[in-house]
């Protein structure tokens, strides 16, 4: 008779590493170089400093501290500000250099994935324009949406595997004066939040230790092309990525899982817009009740626009139903930034949100009653005109 | 909604048509990475979030067009594609095949042939097409009206009512703006109206929408006059 | 010349099928084990009953390793070979153990050092073996069944509905496994047996994307699983295994049915694939043998010989080559141990 303590043990000493010597696919950092060599594009390394981390086949990936392009996405800036607004906060707390441009259009991946209205060669012409853009300021670019990063990983690939793309590509290119250049590492900003995380607790000034959250990582990040996300032995195991759980256990946060952890919000890209009741159903039933059901946590993190976007929004509707729903949910960086004392609504700018932040904010011991009567009283000198606009010093005042 | 998958709905439409539609999804270049063979083993289904709210298969959708069954693609062309999510929750296929990327393909011939289906799919959607090709960022702040999004909550009106000023009450300089999520150089502009030149992407919104197209014609091609470019659309 | 002795690398059952082989044609053997036991896999991995007869694991490799010894072989346990030089007829190899290291000329070789069972942490389904105490493999289940104890880790309890899952780490070309490893089907399938056996209660599906039992496995293993002891079978493999409450979720979708599913289990088992060992890498390297694109030793003469690798008078038999069961290796080893005699003997001729 084996004792139960010895099978159980023999479970729990289970450890798994990744060994890069046995990934199954080939090194894209090897093909970029290849073809850089054979003259067919032009690779912009990271910059130093660099902090590296491990993807999933335990391949060494480089995150660049500072000097950073920031790739913006419209749907954070347009709907949800905050989100963006929190990442440069971030950075400025940190003393980094990065730079925020204007010479930037969207990936159009939203559009493409939802209408097909665009091919092959036109997305990644729109890639590495604004990838060129980036190489023109010397800052390397970092994504602020999943989906732009998952769409740029593709197009890396597509780009790495068809000698006819890149000549297309370059013709375009060179066209509007520019070259074909690739960023060595295609960064998501969550990485770099990941990869800074220890910095952000260190001036961490609400202490999150009460905090229950839940973590939907994006589809776009660790499933296409999936090899390019970040995985780490101490965060389940290398089995799953460690992408939002390592930040939110690095704020003090205990982070529960559900049984639906690997699935998707709902976005559809069409559907969250012209065909509403499927990401509204899926964001409800799928995720956010499971989630209350299983987890009961005080708060949801996830690392996208979109689903941000779907798993906030829905909750409103589906109350006229009677769902169970009623949970806030932010992104990684609006999260980090309340952590280090950003105000919530100058900064993480909440007020955009659907659901309610408030009981969030007070079980964080955040007087957001005041905070958002300092924030009225900053947007009244906006409206009356003795202000044009609100600054970071403002923001922090 | 069940689907149909006996074709008879398309029994009028000619053979050579729809053989027509298979071949150029086969002759897109990025096909061959995206459908090799097929197990009929279901974790694609098993992942997908749209098999479990539309009578909606990967799986199908792959082995159609595995099998090189004309017929069946034409239904799927038709009355399935737009169900997918386009998460690529599917590209866990353990034979590397992207049923997603293969509806991708699928969908860019349908608006390219600017099939009923397609038109109809998209009917909502022409003014995020107009924002994303004219302006260079897709979902802008002016958008969030009440009657756009009533079923968003009460927020929204708030956001709406106070637009301008909230626009200008984020720190970030380049987000002070309400007709687009941030500001687009005009030099970046016509950087990106020369690419959908280039790569004929203005040709498929004819096809699916010629007022948009037209519309998107004129601003495209004066903002192209002014910065010296002597491009048409037609 | 007199006749060399044959090393026979590798003391499972390809190896002392081999050795007692050439033992008996009345050739010397040298049978090298790096451990301290003779019957390789089934032996360390504590296989409870073989596929197809269901004969005891332990007593067939037993009865295996007695007939090597009473048949003259000599046995070198605990050794391993470090070194190699020389060609077919003539090599000089050394042998070392832990007290003293050996050359030794032999005329030929034959290498039967197996193979590994696929490690689940290179799954990219995500069936959480390093999360989930519940999710185990076909090896786990066999140590539990060789103890005639079948529970749950978590809880020490027989499970009330369990399944298998096939194909893990093999077929696969996201891993870059893209060979059938030939076995795992029919095991499941034994295991469920075994199971159904001992747990009457215990509801058992397979979950697979092909069911491959060959020959007369089909009616000795398949259709008695099914009929006489109502394990289900479910067309559709799984996506993820979740943890909710205190049962597991099986993602995966019935595709007979045509519907995703979703079901409770209270114990999954991973039908792990077969990879090749350590030490066939390492004696491929020492003899200097060719290995194929899956990193077994590749057997140069297709069909008609399925031992003779690149290396002339080096010879492989069993897992080495590739996935294989014990038939498989039964039958290759004798034809290993035929070539490599006939080598043996050429060269003693030619002096």
């Amino acid at each position: 008779m084996i004792p139960h303590s010895a099978i159980l043990n023999k479970a729990k000493d289970r450890k798994f590493t990744a060994d890069p010597a046995q990934a199954p696919t080939e090194d894209y950092h090897e093909a970029l170089r290849e073809l850089e060599q054979e003259g067919e594009l032009e690779i912009q390394p990271v910059p130093e400093p660099f902090i590296e981390v491990t993807n999933k086949y335990g391949r060494t990936k480089k995150i660049p501290l500072e000097h950073t392009w920031h790739h913006k996405s419209c749907g954070q800036c347009g709907h949800i500000p905050g989100y963006s607004t929190s990442v440069f906060w971030i950075n400025r707390k940190l003393g980094l250099d990065y730079h925020d441009p204007t010479d930037q259009t969207s990936c159009t991946a939203w559009n493409y994935y939802a209408s097909a209205t665009s091919n092959a060669p036109a997305q990644a012409a729109v890639a590495i324009r604004n990838f060129a853009a980036a190489r023109e300021t010397g800052y390397f670019p970092i994504i602020h949406c999943a989906t732009s990063y998952g769409h740029y990983k593709e197009t890396r690939q597509q780009l790495i595997h068809s000698p006819e793309l890149r000549k297309q590509v370059r013709g375009i290119l060179a066209k509007l004066g520019k070259k074909l250049v690739l960023p060595e590492e295609i960064v998501h900003y969550s990485e770099w939040v990941h990869a800074v995380r220890d910095r952000i607790a260190e001036r961490q000034v609400i202490d999150m230790s009460d905090v229950v959250a839940t973590v939907h990582p994006a589809c776009h990040y660790h499933k296409l092309v999936g090899e390019d996300a970040i995985y780490a032995p101490e965060v389940y195991g290398a089995q799953r990525s460690a992408i939002i759980t390592a930040t939110m256990q690095a704020l003090g946060a205990e982070v529960r899982d559900y049984s639906t952890w690997a699935d998707c919000c709902g976005f559809g890209f069409r559907h969250i817009l012209v065909s509403r009741d499927f990401s509204r159903s899926f964001a409800v039933q799928r995720k956010i009740e499971v989630m209350k059901e299983e987890a009961n946590p005080d708060v949801l993190i996830t690392h996208d626009t979109g689903c941000v976007t779907t798993l906030d929004q829905s909750q409103f509707a589906a109350k006229a139903h009677d769902r169970n729903v009623g949970l806030p949910v932010m992104s990684d960086s609006q999260i980090a930034a309340i952590a280090m004392g950003a105000h919530p609504y100058k900064v993480t700018q909440l007020h955009w949100h659907s659901t309610d932040c408030r009981p969030f904010l007070e079980k964080l011991g955040i007087d957001h009653r005041k905070a958002w009567a300092e924030f009225e009283a900053a947007v009244e000198l906006l409206k009356s005109g003795q202000k044009q606009y609100m600054t970071w010093e403002d923001a922090d005042a | 909604m069940t689907l149909d998958l006996s074709g008879k709905q398309y029994a009028n439409v000619p053979y050579e048509e729809k053989e027509k539609l298979f071949e150029e999804v086969k002759a897109d270049l990025r096909y061959e990475e995206y459908l090799y063979g097929c197990y009929e083993c279901g974790i694609c289904v098993a992942a997908c979030p749209s098999a479990r709210f539309y009578d909606f298969s990967p799986r199908k959708i792959a082995q159609a067009m595995a099998r090189e069954d004309v017929d069946l693609f034409y239904v799927f062309l038709n009355d399935s594609v737009w169900d997918c999510s386009q998460c690529f929750s599917c590209d866990v296929c353990p034979r590397k095949n992207s049923p997603g990327g293969v509806i991708t393909l699928m969908r860019e011939v349908a608006v390219k042939n600017g099939l009923a289906s397609a038109q109809e799919a998209l009917e909502g959607y022409g003014r995020v097409v107009y924002k994303i090709m004219a302006t260079g960022t897709q979902v802008s702040p002016d958008m969030l009206q009440a009657n756009a999004f009533p079923d968003w909550g009460p927020h929204v009106k708030d956001i709406a009512q106070n637009l301008d000023a909230w626009r200008r009450a984020l720190p970030p300089e380049t987000m002070h703006t309400t007709e687009t999520s941030w500001h687009v150089d005009d030099k970046t502009l016509t950087e990106l109206y020369l690419i959908w030149h280039m790569t004929g992407v203005m040709d498929m919104i004819k096809e699916v929408d010629e007022g948009l197209f037209m519309i998107l014609q004129d601003v495209m091609e004066e903002r192209l006059e002014d910065a010296g470019y002597d491009v048409s659309f037609d | 010349m007199p006749e060399l002795p044959i090393l026979v690398i590798g003391g499972g059952p390809g190896g002392m099928e081999a050795a007692r082989g050439i033992a008996e044609i009345g050739y010397k053997a040298v049978l090298v084990e790096k451990r301290d036991t003779l019957g390789g896999t089934p032996e360390l991995a504590s296989y409870a009953a073989l596929t197809p007869d269901f004969r005891d694991a332990g007593e067939a490799m037993a009865e295996m390793a007695a007939a090597v010894k009473s048949a003259g072989v000599d046995v070198r346990l605990g050794t391993t070979v470090t070194a190699v030089s020389g060609a077919a007829g003539s090599f000089v190899v050394t042998l070392k153990n832990s007290t003293e290291s050996e050359q030794l000329e032999v005329g030929a070789a034959v290498i039967a050092t197996g193979f590994q069972h696929f490690d689940p942490g290179r799954e990219t389904q995500q069936y959480g073996y390093y999360e989930h105490d519940d999710v185990i493999t076909l090896v786990d289940l066999e140590k539990m069944l060789r103890a005639k104890q079948v529970v749950r880790p978590s809880n020490g309890q027989p499970p009330k509905r369990m399944c298998f899952i096939q194909c893990v780490g093999s077929r696969d070309r996201q891993i870059g496994n893209e060979y059938c490893s030939k076995v795992c089907c029919g095991v499941a399938a034994k295991e469920s047996i075994e199971v159904r056996q001992l747990l009457p209660d215990c509801k058992v599906f397979i979950f697979y994307i092909d069911m491959r039992m060959y020959g007369y496995w089909e009616n000795e293993i398949y259709w008695p699983s099914q009929e006489k002891y109502h394990v289900n079978y479910v067309k559709g493999i799984a996506t993820e295994i979740r943890k909710k409450g205190d049962s597991l979720i099986v993602r995966g979708e019935d595709t007979t049915m045509g519907r995703p599913m979703e079901v409770p289990m209270d114990l999954v088992v991973l039908s792990v694939g077969m990879e090749p060992s350590a030490g066939t890498r390492e004696m491929a390297a020492l003899f200097g043998v060719k290995l194929n694109k899956y990193n077994f030793i590749e057997t140069t003469g297709g069909a008609l010989n399925t031992v003779a690798t690149s290396v002339e008078g080096v010879f492989a038999c069993g897992a080495s080559t590739g996935p294989a069961d014990l038939e498989d290796t039964i039958s290759s080893a004798s034809a290993a141990a035929m070539k490599a005699v006939a080598v043996v003997r050429k060269a003693a001729l030619a002096h």
